[in-house]
Formats: structure tokens, sequence, C-alpha cells
């Protein structure tokens, strides 16, 4: 790489900005809403919206959640249950504006949880290569060749239920993409100038990988991070759904709909559709930030 | 790069002998090899999870009186007495032998129960692979060529949505508006109406059987139940296919062949169909193995709400009965299936690129 051209140098410039990596970036996208490539802004509000409705549940909401028999059984939306009730009278619109605290944060520790040591994993395997990246990737073959929700169950049915259980499950789904992406970002960077440089100087490799080279990869991690978001959160609902993991009486959205699902099946439409239009705003929302967060990306590399 | 970069393999092994192997031979036996070894992996990985870290199965079998010597004869029974590596070899044995062990449940060979229900799976997920590859590669080539008219934006808006919306919500959604509102299709009661017979059994697809044993009247019943399901898991495999596709077509119109070609007079509709579209298809081939994987987990959920009687219910019914034998048998199948359609894809592939194939 001897090109006095090398793209890196541009990221290597610094940005007269206080604000850190993925701080500065939300912050820089909300300003250039007209720029970007109009999808970003769009998650971001849907995004905004859920979190807000989460916060509302916690300090009000009509009925208590778990409650049942606060009004008919299994009956149509109405004045007094905005949504309609469920088959054994509990109130589907605070259960819904309730649930959303629960799938956000399962989503939110599942993808960070997968972002940070997949991302880890795949930068050090990148870096050294060797015997370490040759493991790393046949290992990465092995578990992807399982149908990723049938693991995840696998999984489940041998730790047990339980909160941490489900969400590192549902981790380790998105875990290999992640391992192969900053594999890839560190095997191209590591050669470009501004890495040349740092190793120059006489940094250890350590500091070079974490310091200069993965502060200098996130941005596709993040646009990854937050598509695979949206289906970490529909990997959620169907584990509630089927009643693995999550306690079958759970707030959250996929074990709603199963409590709904012999109703639903019978015409009562509302004990589904609410929790399911949950479940779509957060994975429309993240995805619609991740594809933003990738234009950008590829916009800036022109 | 320098450590991607090796040595280019040569045409064809010479062995020993002087007998020249041919090149796609020797890409194929090392394809199977790679296959093997990546089973072999699945293979320890699902003996290691339910065997080392999953919890003790005598449980499920002794009783609250039973007696330590009667748990220790349970053990014996089940194979469990031995050291962890002897188990460890009889179940490759076993496995070799398409031996997946006996169900806790149904007490009948793993086997055979998988095999007594893949025709009701394999129907569902070919029609639906058919049905979402045929539309997402449709949709995806005519959103390229009409890049940001309405139905781009239409297509890629509903792709996004097909991304991220749960099947199992949109199947009820579906069974709500055309079962229980327009009435037009049948109810989720599986693969034929309550009270319909099946086929007499040829292939197992119920679509194939009708036809071919003169049994017309079950064809429609047993086309109308498949609807709703296959078009749900349709427009799953369909989404990630039609985004591929748009994105490689966009690239290959851009591309200086393409220009060169309309350059010399030729056709739009010929340097669009003929000359983007065969570059274009070549990345998506690669996608097809990804959305098998996405066809099989969307099976379990899928069969669930229809009622389809197939393996992702048994899977199912396996899960809530903590039936492990059962459930480890269902992802091996599912693995193993999935490791030779994505070999047979890389296979193809390489046939369908000259590049790679010379």
């Amino acid at each position: 790489m001897t090109t006095s051209l090398d793209p890196a140098i541009e990221t290597v410039i610094p940005k007269p900005s206080r604000l850190s990596g993925v701080t500065a970036s939300v912050f820089s996208s909300i300003r250039s809403f007209r720029s970007s490539s109009g999808t970003l802004p769009i998650g971001l509000i849907l995004l905004a919206f859920l979190v807000l409705v989460s916060i509302v549940s916690l300090i009000w909401t009509p009925y208590p959640p778990a409650a049942t028999g606060t009004g008919a059984f299994s009956s149509a939306p109405s004045a007094a249950h905005w949504f309609g009730t469920d088959s054994v009278g509990s109130d589907i619109f605070s259960r819904t504006i309730s649930a959303g605290r629960t799938d956000v944060f399962y989503t939110v520790a599942a993808v960070a949880i997968s972002l940070t040591i997949g991302s880890t994993w795949g930068a050090l395997a990148g870096f050294f290569g060797g015997w370490f990246e040759a493991v790393t990737l046949r290992l990465l073959e092995v578990v992807q060749a399982f149908p990723a929700l049938l693991m995840a169950l696998l999984i489940i049915t041998v730790l047990g239920p339980g909160t941490l259980n489900v969400i590192v499950v549902i981790a380790i789904i998105p875990l290999p993409d992640f391992v192969r992406l900053a594999r890839a970002e560190v095997l191209t960077k590591k050669t470009w100038q501004f890495a040349e440089a740092a190793r120059m100087v006489g940094n250890r490799p350590l500091v070079v990988l974490f310091k200069h080279l993965m502060p200098n990869s996130w941005r596709p991690l993040l646009a990854y991070a937050s598509i695979s978001a949206a289906w970490v959160c529909g990997n959620i609902a169907a584990l509630g759904f089927i009643g693995v993991g999550i306690q079958p009486d759970a707030v959250e959205w996929g074990s709603m709909i199963a409590r709904g699902e012999s109703d639903v099946v019978a015409g009562a439409w509302w004990e589904a559709l609410f929790p399911g239009l949950g479940v779509l705003v957060l994975a429309i929302g993240c995805q619609l930030v991740g594809d933003g967060i990738a234009a950008r990306n590829r916009g800036e590399q022109r | 790069m320098a450590v991607e970069i090796s040595a280019p393999p040569p045409r064809s092994l010479r062995s020993r002998r002087g007998i020249v192997v041919p090149k796609f031979v020797s890409l194929i036996g090392r394809r199977v090899l790679a296959a093997l070894l990546v089973i072999w992996g699945v293979v320890t990985l699902t003996f290691l999870l339910t065997r080392v870290f999953g919890g003790d199965p005598v449980n499920l079998f002794a009783q609250p009186t039973s007696t330590a010597a009667d748990r220790a004869a349970i053990r014996q029974r089940l194979g469990l007495a031995d050291p962890i590596p002897v188990q460890y070899v009889h179940y490759l044995r076993d496995v070799i032998h398409g031996n997946l062990g006996t169900s806790y449940m149904t007490f009948r060979p793993v086997t055979a129960d998988l095999m007594n229900r893949v025709p009701a799976t394999a129907e569902l997920a070919v029609c639906a692979l058919l049905f979402g590859v045929t539309v997402g590669v449709a949709v995806g080539v005519l959103s390229a060529v009409f890049e940001g008219s309405i139905f781009d934006r239409a297509s890629r808006l509903l792709t996004s949505a097909g991304l991220a919306l749960p099947q199992f919500w949109v199947a009820l959604m579906l069974i709500v508006i055309f079962f229980d509102r327009l009435h037009v299709l049948p109810g989720p009661t599986g693969r034929l109406p309550i009270g319909a017979f099946p086929p007499p059994k040829v292939t197992g697809f119920y679509l194939i059987d009708s036809i071919i044993t003169g049994h017309l009247s079950t064809f429609w019943p047993a086309l109308r139940q498949l609807i709703l399901p296959v078009l749900v898991l349709g427009y799953g495999v369909s989404s990630p296919i039609a985004r591929g596709a748009r994105a490689s077509m966009i690239l290959a119109l851009k591309a200086d062949y393409v220009r060169t070609a309309r350059a010399l007079g030729l056709s739009r509709a010929r340097t669009w169909f003929v000359y983007a579209f065969r570059n274009a298809m070549l990345p998506v081939i690669t996608m097809f193995a990804g959305t098998v994987a996405w066809t099989f987990s969307g099976t379990v959920l899928i069969e669930g709400v229809f009622g389809w009687p197939g393996v992702g219910q048994y899977a199912l019914s396996s899960l809530e009965n903590s039936d492990f034998p059962a459930l480890q048998g269902f992802v091996l199948y599912a693995s193993i299936l999935y490791v030779i359609v994505y070999q047979l894809l890389d296979i193809a592939y390489t046939f369908a690129d000259p590049r790679i194939r010379s």
C-alpha cells in the first residue's frame, strides 16, 4: 500500500468533535437528516417512539399489565380497552406497552453481547492470523451449519429457562457474522498507512489493534449490529411464542401472541395484531437505522 | 494483502500412477471432505450440548420413589452409565449407521419418526423455496431495471418488512384475513381439511400423489391447504433474495460490458435480461443456501401455527417434552441437510461461473 490516495487517510484526520465514537455518529446523523438516505431518521424516530412508550409504561398503564379479569374475556377493542382484552381478561394495551421494555431490553442486551465478543474475537483472529484464525474459521463453519433458530432452541432446552439464558442464546446467533465482519475489517485495514504508522512509532500490537484499528472499523460493525437487531428481536418473540426460555405468561410480545393464538384463529385478531405490531416497529426501526448507517458508510467511501 | 494470496490450484492433479484426475473430480472430492468435516463438527457439538451440558435424562424416567438401584438400571438402559468418551464413540457409531436413538416420548426410533414426517415438510419447503426464489429474483431484477420507480420503492418496502416481520405473526394475520374474514381459504388444519383422506402414498407429496394415483378430488383441497403456509415461508425466502438480486443487478447494469453491448446496438431488453442478468445471478446463487436454512427454521414455527404434521412440529413437541434424542435427531437432520445443500450449491456455483471453472 504505497498509493497516496489511501482512503484510510481521511479517517485518520480527526474531526473537530469532542464526542467520541457512537455518540458522535448519532449526533452527526441527526444533524444531517436531509443529506442521509432517509431511512436513518425514520428508523431513529421509530426506536425513539418505542423507548418513549416503554418509559411511559413504567409510570402509567390503564390497567396493571399482569392483572387478569380487568374486563370481559376476549373482548374486541373498545373505549375501556383500547386494544381489547385476551382470553383471561387482561388488558392488551397495558400489556403491549409494558412488553416493549422486555423485548427492547432483551434485544439490546443480546446484540451488545454479540457485538462485543464477536468483534473482539474476529479482530484478534484477523490481526494475529495463524492457527487461531484457522480454528476460528472452521468453528464458524460448524456453528453456521445449524439453522439459527434450531440451535437456539437446542441450547435453551439444555440450559433451561431464564432471562440471562435467553439473552446468551440469542446472542450466539449473530456472533459468527460479527466475527467474520471484524476479521475482514481488520484484515484489510491492518496494512493501511495509519496502522503502519501506529506500528512504526513503537506501539505494541494490541495497542495498534484496539486503539487504532478497531476505532476505524466500528462503523460497518455498528450498521450490521443494527440490522441483526431486527431479526434478533424477531427470534426473541419466536422463543416467547413457542414458550421456551421465556415464561409462558411473561409480559412479552411473543408470549402474548402465543396466549392469543387459539382465539385468533377463532376471530379475535386483536390478541395477536397489537403485540405483533410491537415486534414489527422494533424490527423495522432497527433495520432502517442499520440500512441508513450502511448507506452513509458507502457514501463516505465514494 | 499477502495473507490471502496462495498458489493457484493446478488444473488437474496427477496421481502417483500417472492417471490424470479431472479438475472437477478433485474439486468435488475436496467439497465432500469439507462437508464431512463440518458434519462431524455438528455431530460433536450436539453431543456436547445434550450429553455433557444437558440435564440428567434419568430424571425424566425415574419415579420419586425410585431407589438408587432403579436409577442405575435406567442409566444403564439409556447407555448413560459409560464414561463420556465411550458414550461419544457409541454415539458416533450410531449416527453413522443412521441410528439417532429412541424417542423418550413415542418409544420409536427417531429416524423412523423423522422419515414419516419428512414428506410433509419437504412438500411445504420445496413449494415455498420455488415460490420464494422465483418471486424474489423477478422482483429484485425488475426493481433494479426500474431503479427509483414506484415499483422499486414499493418492493423495497415490502422486502424490508419481509426481513423484519416475525413469520408466525404474518401467518396468524393471514389466517385472520383469508380464513376468518374472507372465508376464501381453509383454516389451519394441516395438509388436508378435517375429514379428508390422503391419497395413496407414492412420493409422500400430496399434490403429486393425488395426480399420479388418479385421486384428483384431493388435489384441490391439498393445494388450498398449502397456499397460506407457502405464502408465509415464500415471503421470508423472497425478501433477502430480492434485495440481493436488486443490488447485484444494479451493479451489473452499470458495468462496462452492458454499455458496450448497448453501444453496439443490442436492444435494451437483450442487454438487461441476457447480458446483465446472467452475470448478476451468480452472487444470488450463493444466497440460496442461506434461504434454505431460513426455511428450515421457519418450518418449525409455521408448522406449529398451521398444524402441519411435519418434522418442525415434531421438533416442537419434543421440545415441550424435553425429548432430547428426538430434538437432537431433528437438529442433526436439519444441519446435515443444510451442509449438503450448501456444498451442492457451491459446486453448482463453480460450474456456473466460467472464471472459476477454467
